[in-house]
């Protein structure tokens, strides 16, 4: 009895409110009703991207005023509601106004306004906007350049140089547009919309994963034991260390690796009585080169898959391959180049203090630690991996992982906060708004619409100027803000050239920005920062130096490499 | 106490200084200290959010290549220690001595041209003005390019 009645119960409930949605919703329809009267449409700049919040307005006539007004959405999607008393005149006209675009006028046909008389809908055809080159145009890509050359020349720290552009940008646009209106670049809200969120949350959970790894002592045991696996063949020894190197990068960030396999090289390397760059060039050339693998090895793969909407396991299948084929010509470079030390290794003999001493010294400082982030990197793994089918955005995954680490291990909050590396932070959000700006007053589009009409529809010339001039303009700026510069340019080649589609131009553009850090010492930040551990230890490695060693192993890296994108995008 | 604080930072450069050291104490029959500095200024335009385990890396490659010019001292009959600190290398050197009443400082000789360095010719000799002066040691110089 007691069931009948709940079931009573439940369907006068769903009746009360069935009713009242049907009531609730008639007047909406009436609404509908009267609202029909809309014209549509969409707006593209010419590299047929969507023209955000370029302000559209309805007019009996160019110079009358409007009778309607709307603003484009993201996708580029403008609605006009003609307001149900206005008397529709034989004659309506559109415009489309939009800071750093020329103002466009559409002139509504005959027959599509009987339509609006009609109490039709009318969809326009998409417009395309012709860019508009004004003072801000200069004035933003100044900046830009500014902000590359205080990286290049280390005039002042990256996070300070990108935070200089950004605000300079603000100053121009809001101090400056009341003076001129072709000073404008972009307000504040219009900035924030080109941070990409996902990078930043990925980067800040990966930072904290690392910072617990980091304090276990896993890198120095595993140098080590790298030591021990090769059985005192230095040829082996850097084969192996390379090879570790090159896995670790692919998971943590190549700075962080080679901060911390710096000073354990070293001491191996002395153990071994040969030159310490004999062993830490090839390994940093190799956390260059490996970080390319995956995802979240590099920054600019990070920011690639980001944008480009490209997944762990797409840029593990793509190329893994590749990366694994410039990694063994990488090991065999290296063999040869520092064939005389590894040989003067075998004549000097071992010292058994110091081989003792580094025994002692390599060993897992937290064990328990270290177990919990094992089984925290393994779900993040297999988070990485499976999280695309449920749509599981990497910042998540890596968000997950930070906070289940740190709920498990209850770390000192304090410290674990410390170990985010805040200055990065804020120079991804500084440099997205400085990007952003050359990218709001169309540099970006010219520069792509440039690079269009030299490759043409040739996708064998786009995979290799792609990749040749990311690798080589890699080794002289810092391909963090090349990388994200170049990003809104690859989308577009991505759409235009034939075969592109398939996103291999952002896998070449991701194997020359992180391989091309090989060129020069300043080309990535791991280079600078394993100079700076061996400089340390007396052991200098000069600019001169890095190039004569480093550059050969560019060249070799990324022909290897372009060869496996041929095969296998073709 | 007294003794000899030699300052090395390793490498080949730092043989001589080291050579040199030995030499000295061999001569006076003095302890030989020899310091190692921790220094991350390399850090301040890459990552500062590593510095506490950096430091520790940092610590032990120090006690490292002190373990080696003690190793070469013990060969040679002289018994060093070795200490690692960490901060600005002229301020160690001095603070050392302070604590040992160091009798001698062993230094290279400068080659570099890096105006940062403390070791430029220019600002050499100032520094072992300085050292004689706020640590009562004497400054011995080698050959060799300083740390």
């Amino acid at each position: 009895m007691k069931k009948t009645a709940r079931l009573r119960q439940a369907a006068f409930f769903l009746l009360v409110v069935g009713l009242a949605l049907v009531l609730t919703n008639t007047p909406g329809q009436a609404q509908d009703a009267e609202a029909a009267r809309l014209i549509t449409g969409q707006v593209f700049d010419k590299q047929d991207q969507p023209v955000i919040d370029a302000l559209v307005t309805l007019r009996a006539a160019p110079e009358a005023a409007p009778v309607s007004s709307a603003a484009t959405q993201p996708d580029g999607r403008y609605a006009l509601s003609i307001p149900k008393d206005l008397h529709i005149p034989d004659t309506l006209t559109i415009r489309i106004k939009r800071a750093h675009f020329q103002t466009t006028d559409i002139q509504i046909s005959a027959a599509a306004v009987q339509e609006l008389r009609n109490g039709q809908t009318v969809s326009l055809p998409t417009v395309t906007l012709q860019r508009r080159i004004t003072i801000a145009f200069w004035l933003a890509a100044l900046v830009f350049a500014g902000m590359l050359a205080l990286m290049a020349t280390g005039k002042l720290h990256n996070t300070l140089a990108a935070l200089l552009g950004a605000t300079t940008l603000f100053a121009v646009s809001y101090l400056g547009q009341p003076l001129q209106d072709s000073l404008f670049i972009f307000d504040f809200n219009g900035a924030l919309h080109y941070i990409d969120w996902n990078v930043i949350f990925l980067i800040m959970g990966m930072m904290i994963v690392i910072a617990v790894i980091e304090g276990t002592g896993l890198f120095q045991w595993l140098a080590f034991m790298s030591y021990r696996l090769s059985g005192g063949h230095v040829w082996l020894l850097v084969a192996i260390l390379m090879l570790l190197t090159g896995v670790v990068s692919a998971f943590l960030d190549n700075v962080t690796t080679m901060l911390l396999m710096t000073p354990i090289t070293v001491q191996i390397a002395l153990a071994l009585g040969i030159n310490p760059l004999a062993l830490l060039v090839p390994e940093v050339m190799a956390s260059n080169v490996v970080g390319v693998s995956t995802l979240i090895g590099t920054p600019t793969n990070i920011l690639i898959g980001s944008y480009g909407g490209i997944s762990f396991n797409d840029f593990l299948t793509n190329l893994t391959p590749g990366v694994l084929l410039a990694l063994v010509g990488l090991i065999i470079y290296s063999e040869l180049i520092y064939r005389k030390e590894f040989h003067a290794a075998s004549t000097s003999g071992l010292s058994k203090v110091l081989l003792k001493k580094l025994a002692k010294q390599a060993r897992i400082t937290e064990p328990e630690n270290l177990k919990k982030a094992g089984v925290v990197g393994a779900g993040m793994l297999i988070l990485f991996i499976f999280g695309e089918r449920v749509s599981l955005l990497p910042a998540v995954t890596a968000l997950i992982g930070a906070t289940a680490l740190l709920v498990w291990i209850r770390p000192d909050v304090e410290e674990m906060i410390e170990a985010v590396d805040w200055t990065t932070l804020v120079f991804f959000m500084a440099l997205f708004i400085v990007v952003g700006a050359i990218q709001e007053v169309g540099l970006i589009s010219y520069i792509a619409d440039g690079i269009g009409f030299l490759v043409g529809d040739n996708l064998v010339l786009a995979m290799l100027s792609v990749t040749w001039l990311s690798a080589l303009f890699s080794t002289v700026i810092a391909n963090i803000p090349f990388t994200a510069a170049m990003l809104p340019v690859i989308g577009y080649l991505t759409t235009t050239v034939p075969g592109a589609q398939n996103d291999v131009l952002f896998y070449c553009l991701s194997i020359g920005a992180a391989m091309g850090g090989n060129g020069s010492l300043i080309g990535a930040s791991a280079n600078m920062v394993t100079a700076g551990v061996s400089g340390r230890a007396g052991y200098s490695i000069t600019y001169a130096y890095f190039f004569k060693k480093g550059f050969p192993a560019l060249l070799i890296t990324v022909a290897l490499a372009t060869i496996w994108l041929l095969i296998r995008f073709l | 106490m007294s003794g000899i604080v030699c300052a090395i930072r390793g490498g080949p450069a730092s043989q001589p200084t080291i050579a040199q050291a030995i030499s000295l104490a061999q001569e006076t029959d003095l302890p030989l200290y020899f310091l190692y500095v921790v220094n991350l200024d390399f850090l301040s335009y890459t990552s500062s959010s590593r510095i506490h385990t950096i430091s520790q890396e940092m610590h032990q490659m120090g006690e490292f290549i002190l373990l080696a010019a003690q190793s070469t001292a013990g060969t040679q009959g002289v018994h060093a220690h070795g200490m690692v600190r960490q901060g600005k290398l002229n301020e160690e050197i001095v603070s050392l001595c302070n604590e040992l009443e160091a009798d001698y400082v062993v230094l290279g000789r400068p080659q570099t041209k890096d105006e940062e360095s403390i070791f430029t010719q220019e600002k050499l000799a100032q520094f072992i003005e300085h050292i004689e002066k706020q640590a009562g040691a004497k400054v011995v110089l080698t050959e060799s390019e300083a740390e």
